[in-house]
């Protein structure tokens, strides 16, 4: 995407992660803060910091979320602030934006603005609730979305009342639903010249990740039954308890093969032609029995050693991984290089998770970590704008411009 | 000016060899205007029999799941393993602008129809693979499933009780969201095939596009904290106070993370219960100063939401600038008031099933709308439309490849 120009005026993660990923491909991303209302990111206190201040590019999450970025304050409230942000509007094919309804056209860059500015431009906005509606201006963070979709309460064992993701779910699928919905917006452009506005709600976008159990619930006014880890389609299939304290690792059999050989690596081969067993419907009515025996071989195995064995015989499986797993127990990720090594300013460098976007041709990598809020400012507003030292001092006097807080 | 019922992807043709892993994929870019064609082995695909189904009824038509993730597409029959039926194939991909598929790794490669042999002919085609554990590396030839995918790539581990054994989430996210990237990834290479005239192959590995979506609690902030994040019920690790709560009639969810948040809470329960220790300075400040006092911050909470209904919690707890949202079932989500206002659930005719009700629009481009502008296709239905129409067979071949199981 080289050549693209994004700004941001984004917050947390469902806005800022369309940025990052478009940085990865090659595109000038210029992120707009201020100091007078800092993203939660930034509010970071390092766990292990023992004099507990906040350290705003330390968070680890700064670094997913803003890698690869161009950093620069602007006081949108100060006079001229609105000016200057216009102007790198101006120069861009596309803005981001997560606030909450209305922030953007109290602060005069709502879409009339934008377009009046750059009739070309394609902008996006996100938040909880869309821009219209009963309560359009409601504030959410990511878990709350996850809540009200439905979503939670349908995940889960059966006999308990819900799950609910650690990693705020909705920002991520709002991110990558975003960035699919401007390269759309892109492809169309390039065609037609023509830009526009996209506008995306959380809740819409996380109640599409139900679509079928939406579908069952409107169609026969009952509530889909939670599956905790089993399938509709898929038996057996469930997580296993391993040798050592919360190891698991999952199985997962589509197919009479599939079925065969899991009988034979766990010691069962005469249940391979037992009618009892005979399809996957069957196997479903037969799920405690043959959880129960595939728990019992599991238990004695560490998940690694289980999992290579079903993988070997040709049966899907998997080790439940936790971070530590993924980090140094995990050849073929580490092979794959999904890892990505970043410098940063003030840790020397750091670990990015990897942008999973594949392109083999034309293949992206990150060039640095995020840096302190207004870092960038001078190579921006001087280079990028072509502001006069004169011009970029008034700015900055009339406190439009904000200096960086912390020079690295 | 250009009218608004343009459509973004028009002018992109698509051809889809996908099971439930890479649907979604092709679902998105035919909602957005694309001319996604889904090939399905003579007889029809196996996703026509997951469930839920409509009425509860098995039947290549009634696969709700089916019926969600392949529509706006054209649908055709074809046996790739038949010499024929790899002729007209690669006749059909000369055609396309990009290829989506989620075979084996090396599959189409070994019935002469993988990336290199088509773009030898076809530069600029984008061909897009979605599996398991990606094309190359120790484990690509693993097998994968929206569970194995959720256990390889971090949400299992996180997701549930802490007393509880790991569990999935509702529906299959994993490949839900291995889909989005891969609608993305194409994109990207095709804006980039536009340019420079070659296209690519497209590498999309489960394992790595959960491990993306779910890196909130993965390997960046275990490296920087050393604390491996584990299961901990509905709380958000990073967030304090944050979880469901329990109100007189139901629960509501609840999320703190700025300081002012906070505060507004605070004063909350304080009016309410008369608590005067919530309003002790040690708990003010972002939401880390607050995490060793969680569970203290849960009791002062419970007391508060036990006062009252979801709704007086949701609608009051707003007025306050603090984010309280209910938890609602999938029937109170099928009648939310908000997304009833904005129209979101769509209704959508199928000459077999009739109307259904569908989710709606995944976000609102304003110029090109977001659109679903066919059903789901019935088996091979559009057979005749592609291959005699647009590729130019005759009726009597048409009938001899049918004869011959090709199609």
């Amino acid at each position: 995407m080289a050549g693209l120009k994004v700004v941001e005026f984004t917050q947390g993660m469902a806005g800022p992660w369309i940025g990052r990923m478009l940085a990865w491909c090659g595109a000038e991303v210029i992120r707009i803060e201020s100091h007078q209302v800092p993203g939660v990111v930034r509010l970071y206190i390092p766990p292990r910091s023992v004099e507990r201040v906040i350290e705003p590019e330390m968070s680890p999450w700064f670094t997913d979320w803003d890698a690869g970025k161009l950093f620069v304050a602007i006081n949108l409230k100060a006079p001229g602030g609105t000016d200057l942000a216009l102007k790198l509007v101006g120069r861009s094919d596309l803005v981001i934006e997560n606030n909450r309804f209305g922030v953007m056209e109290n602060l005069g860059l709502g879409w009339e603005e934008l377009h009046a500015t750059n009739e070309k431009l394609i902008a996006i906005s996100s938040s909880g609730f869309g821009d219209t509606g009963v309560h359009p201006s409601y504030v959410s963070w990511g878990p709350n979305i996850e809540a009200m979709s439905g979503m939670a309460w349908l995940g889960g064992f059966p006999e308990a009342e819900g799950a609910m993701t650690q990693y705020a779910y909705p920002d991520s699928l709002s991110a990558l639903h975003g960035l699919f919905a401007v390269l759309c917006a892109l492809d169309y452009r390039e065609q037609t010249g023509q830009g526009q506005r996209i506008s995306l709600s959380q809740l819409e976008t996380t109640v599409a990740m139900i679509g079928p159990e939406m579908m069952d619930q409107m169609a026969h006014q009952q509530s889909p039954a939670r599956m905790g880890n089993r399938s509709s389609y898929r038996a057996p299939q469930g997580c296993y308890p391993c040798a050592g304290e919360d190891q698991h690792c999952v199985v997962s059999v589509a197919t009479q093969h599939e079925w065969a050989a899991l009988c034979r690596v766990i010691g069962r081969p005469n249940w391979a032609d037992d009618p009892r067993f005979a399809s996957g419907a069957t196997r479903q009515a037969e799920a405690d029995t043959i959880d129960a025996a595939i728990g019992e071989w599991t238990f004695g195995l560490t998940p690694q050693s289980a999992v290579e064995s079903l993988q070997a015989a040709g049966v899907p499986a998997g080790v439940v991984q936790n971070t530590e797993d993924q980090y140094l127990r995990d050849p073929h990720l580490a092979e794959r290089g999904y890892f990505e090594t970043i410098p940063h300013l003030k840790k020397g460098e750091v670990v990015a998770p990897g942008i999973p976007l594949g392109l083999q041709g034309t293949p992206g990598r990150t060039t640095r970590a995020g840096a302190a809020m207004g870092e960038d400012n001078e190579s921006v507003f001087r280079e990028l704008l072509n502001l006069s030292a004169d011009e970029y001092n008034a700015y900055v006097e009339a406190g439009a411009i904000e200096l960086a807080a912390s020079p690295a | 000016m250009v009218g608004a019922s343009q459509s973004a992807l028009s002018n992109r043709r698509v051809l889809e060899i996908a099971d439930a892993s890479g649907a979604y994929c092709g679902k998105l870019l035919a909602d957005m205007g694309a001319d996604v064609i889904k090939l399905e082995a003579p007889g029809g695909a196996p996703d026509r029999s997951i469930p839920p189904f409509l009425e509860g009824v098995p039947g290549d038509d009634r696969s709700l799941h089916f019926l969600y993730t392949n529509t706006s597409k054209r649908g055709i029959t074809l046996d790739i393993h038949h010499p024929e039926g790899r002729a007209l194939f690669k006749k059909l991909a000369k055609t396309a602008d990009l290829i989506v598929e989620t075979l084996p790794v090396g599959y189409l490669d070994d019935l002469g129809i993988g990336y290199s042999a088509l773009s030898a002919e076809h530069p600029e085609l984008v061909l897009t693979s979605i599996t398991g554990f990606g094309q190359n590396g120790p484990r690509a030839n693993w097998k994968s499933s929206d569970l194995v995918a959720g256990a390889v790539g971090g949400p299992l581990f996180v997701t549930g009780d802490a007393e509880a054994p790991p569990v999935a989430l509702a529906g299959e996210q994993n490949f839900l969201m291995a889909s989005t990237c891969a609608a993305s990834s194409s994109l990207i290479a095709l804006l980039s095939a536009g340019r420079t005239g070659r296209g690519q192959h497209v590498d999309i590995s489960l394992q790595e596009t959960t491990l993306a979506i779910s890196h909130i609690s993965g390997v960046g902030k275990w490296l920087d904290d050393g604390i491996i994040p584990r299961r901990v019920g509905t709380a958000l690790t990073a967030s304090v106070p944050s979880g469901a709560y329990a109100c007189r009639d139901g629960r509501v969810y609840l999320m703190v993370n700025r300081p002012a948040h906070w505060q507004a809470l605070a004063q909350w329960i304080h009016e309410e219960t008369g608590n005067e220790e919530v309003l002790d300075p040690l708990f003010e400040g972002p939401s880390s100063k607050r995490i060793e006092y969680r569970e203290l911050l849960d009791l002062f909470i419970s007391e508060l939401t036990a006062l009252h209904t979801v709704e007086e919690i949701f609608h009051e707890g707003q007025r306050r600038h603090i984010a309280f949202t209910p938890l609602q079932t999938t029937a109170e989500t099928a009648a939310d008031p908000h997304l009833a206002a904005r129209d979101y659930f769509i209704e959508v005719d199928h000459p077999k099933t009739g109307k259904l009700r569908y989710p709606g629009a995944p976000f609102r481009p304003e110029i090109t709308p977001w659109r679903i502008s066919r059903p789901a296709p019935e088996i091979g239905q559009h057979n005749e439309e592609v291959f005699s129409q647009e590729l130019g067979l005759s009726n009597s071949e048409l009938h001899s490849l049918a004869d011959a199981g090709v199609i």
